[in-house]
């Protein structure tokens, strides 16, 4: 068992997060579409927007571990959480289901996506299909072009700045969520039909939107997979996500708690820093180790993943842990602030409303917690 | 593992997770899990997870398509034609 980073982690680690911090310094959330792009042209110099893609393709070729210790430092040292959230999900939901499973026509589009040119978005929630992918509505018949999508989606991250989308519709209703494909979909294609930007309470530099398919028509190359295999090619993105994309939060809960930690030692209250009162100081090591808990379990499931072994209820840990972990700290760091954190323009407001969402997206904390229950045979 | 070997294993795993111990009797080999959902997303990530540790079997990504995990006799064909992962540690 080995709990120490290597030489070269700990060296990638340090100049991700220098990287960011350079080119982040003066950086500020924004909604509007160009400033957006600027952005992630600013994140995709770094390299983030190709960690785990291959060389050949552009990317790093790194690990899950590796690609998660390099989001990590993405989201330690960048405070727009939407960025970083959407690049992650761009990466590991979109990439690397296009990179594992496409064929050469729809690896075509890595290269772009690996260097930012070309922006992802997972177009896979329904107004009816949320945790149960098998109640997707979504349709993709074939015909001598190939396949003819039809079907709204509801909730894509990413969509009003993206280039490209990976969805997933029913080819063979009689098979269950098995008788899903998956498919990448250029927005250049005729009958894509992105909607306005959604109103959101947190990370609101990812844009994201509904997307409609109007009798799309998609060329047979861009079927990601065997048709029908799109239920698993999901569950396998989700298995990336779930695992590397929550390693962003450790590093916004490491940058959090370094500013609660100077926030009670600089504010003097009756003659003492209030990190003097035990109150205080327990609700600082209480962050700590609630951090420190969910880093070794995001680790270990990101291991896992690079051993090959795809460890549902390890991931799922990881991802309750991660994301329960960033809400109960983002409240703790509310109170250590005070009024100074509810006002705007601090940043803690912002990062309470960044970590609401994670335990909801990429699968809730109530699908997380069946699937370590029935893992235990319940 | 042999057919013989693997699908008891599987009917009693799918049974006793998926429909309460199938207290009528009426899962059999051919009963169509997907058509009537029976294996949904989350029982086949339960299912895999089984195969591997229980049954030290890695199914491949390719493999994971209605043809092979229509029915239990479908999935026990399937497991028993792959090779055995080594044990490893936790």
């Amino acid at each position: 068992m080995e709990f120490d980073w290597s030489p070269n982690q700990r060296e990638r680690y340090a100049d991700t997060s220098a990287a960011v911090a350079e080119r982040f310094a003066e950086h500020e959330t924004s909604t509007d579409p160009e400033s957006v792009r600027l952005a992630w042209k600013d994140a995709a110099g770094i390299g983030l927007t190709g960690l785990c893609l291959p060389r050949e393709h552009g990317g790093a070729g790194l690990g899950a571990l590796d690609t998660a210790l390099s989001l990590e430092a993405f989201g330690r040292s960048c405070p727009d959480m939407g960025l970083v959230f959407g690049v992650a999900a761009h990466l590991l939901s979109c990439a690397v289901p296009v990179a594992e499973f496409g064929t050469d026509e729809a690896r075509e589009l890595l290269a772009g996506m690996a260097v930012g040119d070309l922006i992802a978005g997972n177009a896979m929630t329904e107004d009816e299909a949320g945790s149960d992918v098998g109640r997707i509505r979504a349709t993709a018949e074939r015909s001598s072009e190939g396949y003819v999508l039809n079907g709204e989606k509801s909730f894509v991250s990413n969509a009003p700045v993206a280039d490209v989308f990976v969805t997933y519709a029913v080819t063979d209703p009689s098979a269950g969520f098995l008788g899903l494909s998956a498919f990448a979909v250029p927005r250049g294609l005729d009958g894509v039909v992105v909607g306005p930007p959604l109103p959101k309470m947190g990370l609101n530099g990812c844009l994201a939107a509904r997307v409609r398919f109007e009798g799309c028509v998609v060329p047979a190359g861009y079927r990601l997979g065997a048709e029908g295999g799109g239920g698993a090619i999901f569950q396998h993105s989700m298995g990336w996500e779930r695992g590397c994309l929550f390693a962003a939060y450790l590093g916004l809960m490491e940058r959090q708690l370094a500013e609660c930690v100077g926030r009670t030692t600089d504010r003097r209250q009756f003659g003492r820093k209030i990190a003097g009162f035990q109150a205080v100081s327990h609700r600082i090591a209480r962050m700590r180790q609630r951090l420190e808990s969910a880093r070794l379990l995001l680790y270990r499931a990101c291991w896992l993943l690079d051993q090959g072994r795809t460890d549902v209820g390890a991931i799922a840990m990881a991802k309750t842990a991660v994301s329960e972990a960033a809400i109960a700290n983002s409240l703790d760091a509310m109170q250590l602030f005070g009024s100074t954190g509810y006002l705007a323009g601090a940043g803690i407001e912002e990062q309470l409303r960044d970590c609401l969402p994670t335990t909801i997206f990429s699968g809730t904390t109530e699908i997380q917690l069946e699937l370590i229950a029935r893992g235990e045979g319940l | 593992m042999t057919l013989d070997e693997v699908t008891p294993r599987i009917t009693t795993f799918i049974s006793e997770s998926f429909l309460d111990g199938d207290p009528k009797g009426e899962l059999t080999e051919s009963t169509p899990l997907l058509e009537w959902e029976i294996l949904n997303s989350m029982n086949s990530a339960l299912l895999l997870n089984f195969l591997r540790e229980e049954l030290r079997v890695d199914v491949p990504l390719s493999s994971i398509n209605a043809a092979n995990f229509r029915d239990i006799a479908a999935i026990s064909t399937l497991v028993s034609g792959l090779v055995a992962v080594p044990a490893e540690g936790v």
